[in-house]
């Protein structure tokens, strides 16, 4: 109907601001600072301008502004076009909105974009946090929209009725969220800018880069195992592999699957496990060692590296089973031998006279080539550290014989350098080591600074060999963590050392609400959803039966809140209820009660249409008549009175 | 083109809508069967603005965002209830409905009783194309609402259908029904503007009025004023009482001016609705100057007398003159 | 609960009166609810019998006034008059100063001896001469008024007739009635044999016994309803008034102790209603002179129970 052209009050328009600047406050930092600035004085003029009454701007100035505002924020982005530049706009559009609040329409437009606005918050983040400071956004914005159509209520009494309203959604929410069919996205291409600021591994180590991550204290990825939880100094979770070396950075060069499914066999006591990832917008995936599985949609690198199909964009959960013991490239192709033996021409003097020197001890004997190498690192007493000096243009060198020190990269980069240099195969791989298991939840956490560079060298016959020679300095890196093996001084990562126990068991329980939250609201995809179904006994759901399941729990849902809302609070009184048993009986018989004739009248009337049960039919309206119009019925009496209409039959 | 078309749908919903031939006994209950619920324009942007939520939710992955948009359809679904909630089993009854000028709007009153423990709130009650009526009815108790409606002719004006309706809570619904009270308000005819005067004449048949202001038989006493001839003063009660006030003998008498309203004697009118309208002015006017005034139709005689009630029946045999019925 | 006294005086009025147990049973629960009663009816129906009867059975002094037009309100309060041998003045009380005052024929009277008669039985006293003097305990004026629209009378208005908390009809006896009223002995006699069943005293510990009665929160919102119906339907030009929901109450509950009850019951409310109703509620279709009780039945039908 065209009759909802009521202006807005001012009640109606300090409702919306008050959405307004809760739907746009989480997004101050995503952002642009003038943007900020400029949408505050907006709100602030909005409400100057409901205090006191003043008149709208014209509408020439709002044009402007508008335009004023669009063509900022093109002048920010480029483009407005994508995630951020969307967001930007929104918010001048909104906040325009504010100053050109007429009619009731527009108050409805308002809280729609600041629907939108949650939304919006949720591209950047998703965690608790969020999701609470969204939900208050949407009881704020529900609470303007009812008063948008009736603003006589108090704010409390509106927020609480909002409240209520939302309450009754939530049992249709969690069906929808649960059984509304889900579609895996992305359904078309996503602006590129979404990942930009992801920590992780990335595609080349150069000296310092793995000890940088060692400072932070994120969640790479979360793993839950079958059975019992294996040895810490077996958790290696192979990540980007490093053939290529351009004298100073370790480089990935394989990103694409050459295997679809793993092509060695395995060998000793499998492990299940399931990992869910923290999305870090690379392909690679990382697996224990060696990978015996590949998640779905997904395939082997050359060098034994999952690698998936998009970059993980969002986090993702994959089975896999690993084969510790499996013996991987025993008939490595040629070119690729090649490779893990090529470097630069120059450098690094000193460590090739020592390689140069196993050769000749060791000929074609890789195996013990590699024995000496382990051993030389052994005597050259290398100290791991997580502040190591910085390193010039021979760096293997200064490492091994000046500073000796250095963190695992530098100890992985060295060892490979000298084995290439020795003539025997080797490669860096990145990924991460150890990890903790979470009491709360049983999960094992493995945290950014768990990363970690090992080496890989390649043996005539027994094929790809780990070796990890920061374990041949630090052994407890290896065997428990980070903070057992630097030196008690040196800053660790809050999460990564010993003591503070309280305070990390704080953090553990956090973590477990995190990750829960993690697989269970945000991790809820399509493969979950079919889980969850298979779990409750339907096989194989299509999208049919999951809207048929659905259909039917949302009218159980209705029915049972269409009957809570429309019941009659009114306590039926049981005088009364009784009564009306009485007479539904009578009028079984032909004998109406009308609704205005007084008990006693009416039973005298039902007495002779009934005569053989005046008797009770008398005794039955006295006694309703005393429990319902006499000063002090006595309790006994409504016992009996329920017993009589209980015994009677006409 | 297109209006009418869907003028003469609405016209068919509705005569299928309200089902039962109107006008309908009293109470009228606005039962299940007889609520209708749809979308406002408000309700279907915000079915849009889902639908894009939920696009945007799916596209990035949002799992949040899928919360958010199931959140608010399931939102969207309890204001469906609470709206349908708001109008189901409000109980009508019509109300009074005091007697009007032809040109003047009947005003309709309606009784809504709302028999639940909770309050109804921003029902709005419109005929037509009339302003609707806003209106709150508190739990367990009944509010009158007043509907106007133009009047054009005299006689007897059936309330036309009501259509009551309620986008509370949320706006984005809106639930209605119809209903056609049992409620008739009696239209007079418009008072003349231009009338010709009273029509005094000599044979004004003599007979009796009861204000007192005769002077044949006793009728009582009142205190004496200024005015009032001195062989009026009851000397006699004067004397009985103890320095009480002048007392003034009342008589009732057949002096007291007295006129008739004649059909017949407004001949040169041809038009019968402009002979109506004459009488009625002459009616005003005459009780205004506070004379006694009887009325003459062709098919029904009043007798001189004046007051309020005179001029009700006066009123209401003008505006039924003809109409048979009723 | 029943109270024996009670019935006996009804027994006795009804041995004289014939055929009218309900209209003496209505003036019975107006006076014990302390109300004055008016008697709308054609002369030689027995207004006059019953105000006497009633009189002489509960044990109370009797005056009737005749009210005719000229007159004075002096005529039914009293007067002074100056007494040459004290040399003051002495106040000779009106009829007014009895228990059971008979007004017959009231709306003969100018309105001014009218409002006398009201003002003293709304106030229950009377003020002359600028002395204050109390009637007497118990205090009930039954009113007549002729109902056919006489030349020359002041019919009561509508805010007088107020004041009245019953309107009765008494109404022509039935002919079983009549046969035996003309076949029996003369009702004067019989009247004049008849000694008082009460004192006065107890009279008024009964009439404080009806305020007692009681009055559940569910009856009281069923005297509500029909209020509130008569407000808001089409059917009435005016709802009945606050004042006179509490007239129903208080009727109905005399009715009940009549009853022999303790409390009252929408029977009570539906039974004394149009002699409630019938002086206080118009009709908006004021033309067609519409019978009391099926005004009353009409109502009573339109409000359910609560």
């Amino acid at each position: 109907m065209a009759r909802t052209s009521r202006p807005v009050s001012r009640r109606q328009a300090w409702w919306l601001l008050a959405s307004v600047v809760a739907a746009s406050a989480p997004l101050t930092q995503q952002i642009p600072l003038w943007l900020a600035l400029a949408a505050a004085s907006a709100f602030g003029w909005r409400a100057l301008l409901t205090w006191q009454h003043w008149r709208l701007p014209p509408r020439w100035l709002r044009a402007i502004l508008v335009i004023a505002g669009t063509v900022g924020v093109f002048m920010e982005y480029r483009t407005i076009l994508g995630r951020t530049p969307g967001i930007a706009l929104l918010v001048v559009f909104l906040a325009l909105k504010l100053l050109e609040l007429r009619a009731a329409r527009d108050a409805v437009v308002t809280a729609l974009l600041c629907y939108f606005m949650v939304l919006g918050q949720f591209l950047f983040t998703q965690t608790i946090p969020t999701a609470m400071l969204a939900a208050l956004t949407v009881l704020i914005t529900t609470a303007a929209l009812l008063a948008a159509s009736d603003d006589r209520p108090q704010p409390q009494q509106q927020l609480r009725r909002a409240a209520l309203l939302l309450l009754q959604a939530l049992p249709f929410m969690l069906l929808l969220f649960l059984l509304f069919p889900r579609v895996q996205g992305p359904l078309w291409g996503i602006p590129q800018d979404r990942f930009s600021a992801v920590s992780g591994l990335s595609d080349t180590m150069a000296p310092g880069s793995i000890a940088q991550l060692s400072q932070s204290d994120a969640i790479a990825f979360r793993v839950k195992f079958e059975g019992a939880v294996p040895p810490q100094s077996q958790l290696y979770w192979r990540g980007p592999v490093m053939p290529a070396f351009d004298g100073r950075s370790w480089r990935v060069v394989q990103t694409v699957g050459a295997y679809p499914a793993v092509p060695y066999s395995g060998s000793g006591t499998p492990i299940d496990y399931e990992v869910t990832l923290e999305p870090h917008g690379k392909f690679w995936l990382f697996a224990l060692e060696m990978p015996a599985t590949l998640p779905p949609e997904s395939a082997l690198t050359s060098d034994y590296q999952p690698v998936a199909r998009q970059p993980v964009r969002n986090r993702m959960r994959y089975t896999q089973r690993a084969w510790p013991e499996a013996i991987a490239g025993r008939n490595e192709a040629p070119d690729l031998l090649r490779g893990a033996l090529s470097l630069p021409k120059n450098g690094n003097p000193r460590i090739r006279t020592v390689s140069e020197g196993w050769r000749a001890q060791h000929g074609e004997d890789s195996a013990a080539i590699l024995a000496a190498a382990e051993n030389f690192f052994n005597q050259q007493l290398l100290i791991y550290t997580l502040n190591p000096p910085l390193l010039g243009a021979d760096m293997v060198d200064e490492f091994l014989f000046d500073s000796k020190r250095g963190f695992c990269e530098h100890f992985a980069a060295a060892f490979v350098f000298a084995l290439r240099a020795a003539g025997v195969p080797a490669r860096v791989v990145a990924g991460y080591q150890g990890g903790e298991i979470n009491p709360v939840d049983g999960f094992l956490e493995v945290r950014q600074y768990d990363a970690h560079a090992w080496a890989e060298v390649w043996i005539a016959g027994r094929g790809w060999l780990r070796i990890d020679p920061t374990a041949i300095s630090a052994p407890s890196r290896i065997n428990n963590n980070l903070a057992a093996a630097v030196p008690a001084n040196e800053e660790l990562p809050f999460l990564a050392r010993a003591d503070m126990a309280w305070l990390k068991e704080l953090r553990y329980r956090l973590d477990a609400v995190t990750n829960g939250w993690n697989q269970w609201v945000l991790g809820y995809n399509p493969q979950r959803q079919r889980d969850l179904l298979a779990s409750l006994g339907l096989k194989e759901p299509d999208w049919r039966s999951m809207t048929a399941v659905l259909s039917v729990l949302c009218g159980v849902v209705m029915l049972g809140l269409t009957a809570w809302i429309l019941r009659n609070r009114l306590r039926v009184d049981p005088v009364l209820a009784a009564w009306r048993r009485f007479t539904d009986r009578l009028a079984r018989r032909g004998i109406v009660w009308q609704a205005w004739e007084g008990p006693l009248a009416f039973a005298e009337r039902a007495a002779r249409q009934a005569p053989n049960h005046a008797g009770s039919i008398t005794a039955i309206a006295a006694l309703y008549a005393r429990l319902r119009y006499a000063p002090d019925p006595q309790p006994g009496e409504l016992i009996e009175f329920k017993a009589k209409i209980a015994a009677f039959q006409p | 083109m297109l209006v009418t078309l869907r003028h003469r749908l609405h016209e068919t919903f509705v005569r299928w809508a309200l089902r039962v031939r109107p006008p309908e006994p009293s109470p009228i209950i606005l039962t299940q069967r007889r609520v209708y619920v749809l979308p406002t324009r408000a309700g279907l942007a915000y079915a849009m603005a889902l639908g894009v939520i939920l696009l945007g939710a799916m596209n990035y992955n949002l799992s949040l965002g899928h919360a958010l948009v199931f959140l608010l359809a399931g939102l969207g679904i309890v204001a469906i209830l609470h709206t349908f909630r708001n109008l189901v089993l409000i109980a009508l009854r019509p109300g009074r409905c005091e007697p009007v000028f032809a040109g003047s709007p009947a005003q309709f009153a309606l009784v809504l009783e709302n028999r639940r423990p909770d309050a109804r709130t921003s029902l709005r009650l419109f005929i037509g194309e009339q302003e609707p009526v806003e209106v709150d009815i508190e739990a367990r108790t009944s509010r009158v609402a007043t509907l106007g409606v133009p009047t054009t002719r005299r006689g007897w004006l059936p309330m036309p259908r009501v259509t009551i309706e309620t986008t509370w809570p949320l706006g984005l619904v809106r639930a209605w029904s119809y209903a056609v009270p049992e409620l008739d308000c009696l239209v007079y005819p418009a008072p003349a503007a231009k009338a010709p005067p009273l029509p005094w004449s000599g044979d004004s048949a003599r007979g009796t009025t009861r204000d007192g202001r005769g002077a044949d038989d006793f009728s009582g006493l009142r205190k004496h004023q200024p005015a009032d001839a001195p062989r009026h003063v009851a000397w006699k009660a004067v004397a009985r009482q103890q320095d009480g006030p002048l007392l003034t003998k009342l008589f009732a008498g057949a002096s007291a001016q007295q006129i008739w309203l004649d059909w017949d004697a407004l001949s040169g009118t041809t038009d019968g609705e402009q002979r109506l309208s004459i009488l009625a002015r002459w009616m005003l006017d005459a009780d205004a100057a506070g004379l006694a005034w009887g009325l003459r139709l062709p098919a029904l005689q009043l007798r001189p007398d004046n007051g309020p009630a005179q001029l009700a029946a006066g009123l209401r045999a003008l505006a039924l003159h003809d109409h048979g019925a009723h | 609960m029943r109270l024996p006294e009670l019935d006996l005086i009804l027994a006795d009025v009804n041995r004289i009166i014939l055929g009218k147990e309900r209209p003496i049973r209505l003036s019975l629960a107006c006076l014990l609810a302390r109300g004055h009663l008016l008697i709308e009816d054609l002369p030689g129906v027995g207004k006059t019998t019953l105000a006497h009867v009633l009189a002489r059975v509960l044990g109370l002094n009797f005056q009737r006034i005749q009210f005719t037009s000229d007159m004075l309100p002096a005529d039914i309060i009293g007067v002074s008059i100056f007494d040459r041998e004290s040399g003051t003045f002495h106040f000779h009380p009106g009829p007014i100063f009895t228990q059971v005052v008979l007004a017959d024929e009231i709306n003969r009277a100018t309105p001014k001896a009218q409002s006398a008669l009201l003002e003293a039985m709304e106030e229950r006293q009377v003020t002359a001469e600028g002395k204050t003097r109390a009637l007497p305990e118990p205090f009930f004026v039954i009113a007549t008024q002729n109902p056919t629209h006489q030349i020359g009378t002041f019919p009561l208005p509508e805010s007088q007739l107020d004041r009245f908390l019953l309107r009765i009809e008494l109404g022509y006896p039935d002919a079983a009635a009549e046969r035996e009223l003309l076949a029996g002995a003369d009702r004067h006699q019989m009247v004049a044999g008849l000694g008082p069943r009460i004192a006065p005293q107890r009279l008024i510990e009964l009439q404080e016994q009806v305020r007692a009665v009681h009055a559940s929160s569910a009856l009281i919102e069923y005297v509500q309803a029909l209020a509130a119906h008569t407000r808001t339907a089409p059917r009435w030009q005016a709802g009945l008034s606050p004042r006179a929901c509490l007239a129903l109450l208080a009727v109905a509950r005399a009715w009940a102790l009549l009853d022999g009850r303790d409390h009252v019951l929408p029977e009570d409310i539906q039974a004394v209603l149009p002699g409630v109703i019938g002086h206080r509620l118009k009709p908006a279709d004021d033309t067609a002179r519409t019978d009391v009780e099926a005004v009353a039945a009409a109502l009573i039908e339109a409000v359910p129970l609560p």
